[in-house]
């Protein structure tokens, strides 16, 4: 950390050109950095802002379609990896850099074993002998704490969990004992009680062997604890880079600011006080075809005017929840009430006016809106077909709702999809529920897909409509922060039971469900120090799915 | 390997029961002829008396279904009943001429599926340089000319114009194995030409496929050279595709076969089955028909046999 | 040597090494590739070979101006998101494009063009060509240049009615099966697979002998033969577009079969069907032309590709070209239908990544 230690990668002036449309576009602007020696520095930036591409540069790799202009410099321990020949290049890669991909299940061959794979660099460079790599894998299989270190990298890929393979794939990294790995995105698509467990392994190892790393991620508390500078990236140019401690205390550029700010959000808790109960989920089971149960024993309540925020991990059954409420799946045991009213359990056999009640708005935009139809059909259509409203009417209501979601009239009425940035069809799908004029929508991992400033645009803008239109959301979601800032009250579901369900301010505090503790605790948070304060709270055995597997949904709650 | 087995053993069924299904529809659109088979290798001209005579020698009077018992419980037992034209017991028409084909269409093979696979991999690896798309070019020209195009202009240069080989491919007792090859050589290159081309591009698109996978990212970034990315990291999942790429071709080999045969007046089945079409003779029409298919289904079956045993998931269950 | 050869060397160095001088690095690669080559085959094949190579030179270069022209003449015609398109085409496109347009004339108007009747005798068999019949005559002394006009019409006729027979069966059953799925989609998918495991020519051969060759026999068999490629096409492209989110709104919104089809589906597929589409008339234009050649085409003395080169392939014997000539025809209309469903087919899966 201190600057006299020796400089390990330079980059000057890195420009990087993305072939579209016929044309060569730049996609990096011309950035600087420098890493020393077992620095750790932390690369963010919103999606598009060229992280992963600095990665992929940091190795004198450039992915197809993208070239590294000639007046960059990729300077790594002395080598000039821009003029260097390519068998020159290759023959760091593995051995004195490596690489760890975002989808390690993906990233992995499915045709060989793992530890054939993890062998692979050691044995090319001649470094160890077959067995001798294999030992030292086995070795860092168990500084990893993965599970079964003699005997899972005898494993195939597939055989082997999410979570346990980003952990091999970090081993595999290690292998060569590189002086820099380039991490790029590896919890991302991990559960975030899975991800714990991962960023605490990779912490250790990178410790231990005083290797330096970039960390490239777009989860500022992620790399608050794993990072000892944080540079912010922003479409391709440099922001701002300091020392970890001041970067989250004192951030000098506004774009910063605003990344920090956007947790601030938060909605005043409504209760059910003279509030009538809109949906009841009553004792519902569910299953896919003859596959195994999904949802067991399901019951929970909606009232009008407030949101419900369902909470879980993947598989834990909250999505299936949303599709047993629309129709989508008929459940096998149990019942949908609406107003007091059975609901028909199939959506073929609801009427007009049930399917009116009840919208949705789903996570990725981009496939909830047809590309190839209009804005103004789109949102025009549902109001067509429930009201029945024709020619000036539909347009002045479509040009209603569209001043609703904040988005001026005439200038997206003609538009497609395609067109609009990933906010903006966010809202657009907004607009689509309430031309139905429902009274309850369901709000299916609606921000996650979006930048963070934009989530926050679009969560006020989804608080403010239930406050205008008196509308009910079930709001599903895997982050705690957006629980934090719009919900009212809480379900907690694990393998497809509620674990815990009460009103938001009660949820937060102690006694919890053991898995509401575990899921609570595993977010990170930006403080810096957090993940250490955790395992030394917890206990490293604590953590992750080893902790999960312990726990029974009906176990009783505990209080810390 | 229990759930391999198993469903390996669930194709192997449904490969039955598709050419189970097939062979009813072989034997029962012949029963929608106007008419009825009688009449129509009689013609106008029959008298009722003849029509009487050929229905009962044909056994025309039992009810369709006892007919298609019958045909079946031979056509497994390659008995095909008899040629309506000649009087021949059908297999003695076709039986000589199917080792025929059988034998031109494994010289184009073996001709075309080294040559291909190794072109396309190639081509695969230049992919988006001038080669490539001169390749591109060549092998589009090949795919889109009819076989008898090909067999034509191969004839006019390599018989016609430089006699380097006969025109005709006709076989006779006693040849040498070396006289057959320079026979059947012309026919075989017609063939060989078509089919390469298809190999070749479904090759290619399968390889690139790949590459453009994680993993193959992953070994280069690990420093692992070139030529071991292929052998090592993409050779082994490409088998499932190559293998599905080879038996669809020689499954095309089957169809190409009847032109190519026609051009060349080669001996084959596929002539066979032309004439028998053009004479009306139904139960060579009905036999050659269920021969290719049943070829044609052994074929698609083996590839999925093949891609299933080939696919590491499977080979290594959970 | 002869001038010839001499200057033959000269241009192609000259070429290579101007190329290799202002660092056309791919230009150079063909060129100097070429000249290498020339040195093979002008040992090997003498001057005449030369010269075959020089004339083949000749033709490709003029058939990328007439492509090039082509596609700066359809680019000032069509507006302006299609001429944007069309500013990708690859010249190969350009050249299918011109292909397809002049056989769509000569189609059209074959009448008019051809100087005189279908099956109108005009002179002895096989007579040479004169300044009154451009190709020849054909076994009975026909105008082999008339009748290869009027080809034009009846063999593309044909097999353009049979693929959107094809196509209306195919494409519906499998719009059909990817929305409502189910025992339907399950259904249609077996009896795809049954109908698939006939090789389609053997397939057109039975139908054919049994209900004997005539246009609208072939029609339909050719049409229930590849309605299952289709199905199976669009089932995976409408298969695709049905998991998407929006039709799932779409449902839940109370939409019917027909809206969900005609609104939802059918305009984010259109793409790949229309490839799909040229694919396919690949495959039965080469399926109906090997049924004339065996003969149980269309019948006589209706003018057809397929049949002509039957008629006339005893000239191949005595070295005459005259076969070969409607079998070009053929081959070059696949070949163009595939430059353009090529580009196509790059284009959109271009768009994806």
């Amino acid at each position: 950390m201190s600057p006299k230690k020796e400089v390990l990668l330079k980059i000057r002036n890195l420009k990087i050109q993305g072939y579209s449309d016929e044309t060569w576009v730049d996609i990096i602007k011309g950035v600087d950095l420098t890493l020393h020696r077992g620095e750790v520095m932390g690369l963010i930036g919103e999606s598009g802002a060229g992280k992963s591409t600095i990665g992929a540069a940091a190795m004198g790799y450039a992915r197809d379609g993208t070239r590294i202009t000639e007046d960059s410099s990729i300077e790594f321990d002395g080598i000039e990896l821009t003029t260097s020949t390519e068998s020159e290049r290759r023959a760091l890669r593995g051995s004195r850099i490596a690489y760890v991909a975002q989808s390690a299940a993906a990233s992995f061959n499915p045709a060989h074993k793992i530890i054939d794979q993890h062998t692979e660099a050691p044995l090319h460079y001649r470094l160890r002998k077959r067995t001798e790599a294999q030992e030292d894998a086995m070795d860092l299989y168990e500084r990893l704490r993965l599970p079964n270190p003699h005997e899972i990298g005898f494993r195939y890929p597939h055989q082997v969990s999410g979570g346990q393979l980003q952990r091999a794939m970090t081993a595999m990294a290690m292998s060569c004992r590189p002086d820099l790995i380039i991490f790029d995105e590896p919890t991302t698509a991990l559960d975030v009680t899975t991800q714990i467990e991962v960023l605490a392994a990779i912490r250790d190892i990178v410790d231990q062997f005083n290797t330096a790393a970039l960390y490239i991620t777009h989860d500022l508390a992620v790399v608050a604890q794993m990072a000892d500078t944080i540079k912010v990236l922003l479409k391709g140019n440099e922001v701002e880079e300091a020392p970890t401690e001041e970067m989250l205390s004192n951030p000098k550029e506004d774009y910063t600011k605003s990344l920090w700010a956007v947790r601030s959000f938060e909605s005043p808790q409504r209760t059910r006080e003279g509030r009538e109960c809109l949906i009841s989920v009553k004792n519902v089971d569910a299953a896919y075809a003859s596959g195994p149960k999904i949802l067991d024993d399901v019951s929970f309540d909606i009232y009008e005017g407030m949101t419900v925020a369902v909470v879980g991990e993947s598989g834990s059954g909250k999505s299936t929840t949303a599709r047993v409420i629309t129709g989508l799946l008929p459940p096998q045991k149990g019942e949908v009430l609406f107003k007091g009213e059975p609901f028909p359990p199939d959506y073929r056999n609801r009427n007009k006016e049930q399917l009116r009640q009840c919208q949705m708005i789903y996570q990725m935009a981009d496939t909830a809106l047809n590309p190839k139809v209009r804005i103004s059909e789109i949102i025009g259509r549902p109001a067509q077909f429930y009201s029945g409203l024709k020619g000036t009417a539909l347009k002045a209501r479509v040009d209603e709702l569209l001043d609703l979601i904040e988005l001026e009239p005439s200038k997206y009425y003609n538009r497609f999809p395609p067109e609009l940035s990933g906010g903006q069809k966010q809202r657009i799908g907004i607009a689509r529920a309430l031309a139905a004029e429902p009274s309850f929508i369901v709000c299916d991992e609606v921000t996650s897909a979006l930048d963070q400033l934009v989530a926050e645009g679009i969560l006020r803008l989804l608080d403010r409509l239930q406050n205008e239109l008196n509308l009910a959301y079930m709001f599903i979601t895997h982050d705690l922060a957006t629980v934090r800032s719009i919900a009212d009250e809480v379900i907690v579901m694990q393998h497809g039971k509620v674990v815990e369900q009460g009103p938001k301010d009660q949820m937060f505090k102690p006694p919890h469900h053991p898995y509401t503790d575990l899921l609570l605790s595993s977010v990170p948070e930006m403080d810096p120090n957090w993940l250490t304060t955790l395992l030394e709270e917890r206990g490293v055995d604590n953590i992750g799915d080893a902790a999960a597997a312990n726990i029974d949904p009906d176990d009783a709650k505990i209080a810390p | 390997m229990g759930d391999i087995l198993g469903l390996v053993a669930k194709r192997l069924g449904l490969g039955l029961v598709i050419l189970f299904i097939i062979s009813i529809i072989i034997f029962f659109m012949v029963e929608l002829l106007p008419g009825d088979i009688a009449e129509a290798v009689l013609g106008q001209g029959a008298t009722e008396e003849n029509l009487k005579a050929l229905r009962e020698q044909m056994g025309l009077n039992d009810p369709a279904i006892i007919r298609y018992l019958g045909w079946l419980k031979g056509a497994v037992v390659f008995d095909f009943g008899r040629s309506i034209v000649t009087q021949e017991p059908v297999i003695s028409v076709i039986g000589e001429r199917f080792v025929n084909t059988l034998f031109l269409a494994t010289y184009a093979a073996v001709i075309a599926v080294p040559i291909a696979i190794t072109l396309g991999v190639i081509v695969a690896l230049l992919r988006n340089t001038i080669f490539d798309r001169v390749v591109n070019v060549l092998t589009l020209t090949s795919i889109s000319s009819p076989e008898f195009f090909l067999g034509y202009i191969l004839i006019l240069y390599f018989s016609v114009k430089w006699s380097m080989f006969p025109a005709i491919a006709s076989l006779s007792d006693g040849m040498s194995f070396w006289e057959l090859l320079e026979r059947t050589f012309l026919p075989a290159l017609t063939l060989v030409l078509v089919v390469v081309a298809h190999m070749m591009r479904m090759t290619r698109a399968a390889i690139i496929n790949l590459l453009a996978s994680p993993y193959i990212e992953m070994a280069r970034l690990k420093g692992t050279p070139p030529w071991k990315v292929i052998v090592k990291h993409a050779l082994p999942n490409a088998w499932a595709p190559i293998i599905n790429v080879v038996a669809l071709n020689l499954a095309y080999l089957i169809t190409g076969v009847v032109l190519v045969e026609v051009v060349f007046v080669y001996p084959g089945i596929g002539q066979a089955l032309v004439d028998a079409v053009s004479k009306r003779d139904f139960p060579v029409v009905q036999a050659c028909c269920l021969i290719f298919a049943a070829t044609f289904i052994l074929l698609n079956l083996a590839a999925d046999v093949g891609a299933i045993l080939t696919n590491p998931r499977l080979r290594h269950p959970k | 040597m002869t001038i010839f050869v001499i200057g033959y060397y000269a241009l192609l160095l000259a070429a290579s090494c101007a190329a290799a001088y202002f660092n056309k690095r791919a230009a150079f690669m063909l060129l100097f590739s070429l000249t290498l080559v020339s040195f093979v085959v002008g040992i090997i094949g003498g001057a005449g070979a030369l010269y075959a190579i020089a004339v083949a030179a000749g033709i490709l270069a003029m058939m990328a101006m007439v492509s090039y022209a082509f596609r700066e003449f359809l680019i000032l015609l069509a507006g302006k998101e299609t001429a944007k398109e069309l500013r990708t085409a690859p010249l190969t496109a350009a050249f299918g494009m011109f292909i397809i347009f002049t056989y769509v004339i000569a189609g059209i108007f074959a009448p008019w063009i051809a100087p005189h009747g279908e099956a109108e005798v005009i002179s002895s068999a096989f007579a040479p060509a004169d300044a009154n019949m451009l190709l020849g005559a054909d076994q009975l002394g026909r105008d082999m240049f008339s009748r290869l006009v009027y080809g034009t019409r009846n063999s593309v006729g044909l097999s353009l009615t049979a693929t959107i027979g094809a196509f209306v069966l195919g494409a519906g059953a499998g719009l059909l099966a990817a929305t409502k799925g189910g025992w339907f989609d399950q259904l249609m998918g077996r009896l795809a697979d049954v109908i698939m495991s006939i090789p389609s020519l053997i397939f057109a051969l039975l139908m054919l002998s049994i209900f004997g060759p005539s246009m609208p026999v072939i029609i339909v068999a050719v049409a229930i033969i590849y309605a299952p490629r289709v199905f199976r096409l669009t089932r995976a492209v409408a298969g695709n577009v049905v998991v998407m989110d929006y039709i799932e709104a779409a449902k839940l919104r109370g939409e019917g079969t027909g809206y969900l089809i005609r609104r939802e589906i059918l305009p984010n597929s259109t793409a790949p069907l229309i490839a799909e589409f040229g694919l396919e008339f690949c495959f039965v234009f080469l399926l109906v032309a090997g049924l004339s050649f065996l003969g149980l085409g269309i019948q006589p003395p209706t003018a057809d590709w397929g049949s002509m080169v039957r008629e006339n392939a005893t000239l191949i014997s005595f070295g005459e070209i005259t076969p070969l000539i409607p079998a070009a025809a053929i081959a070059l209309l696949t070949v163009a239908v595939n430059f353009v469903v090529d580009w196509m087919l790059h284009r959109s899966s271009g768009l994806k990544e």
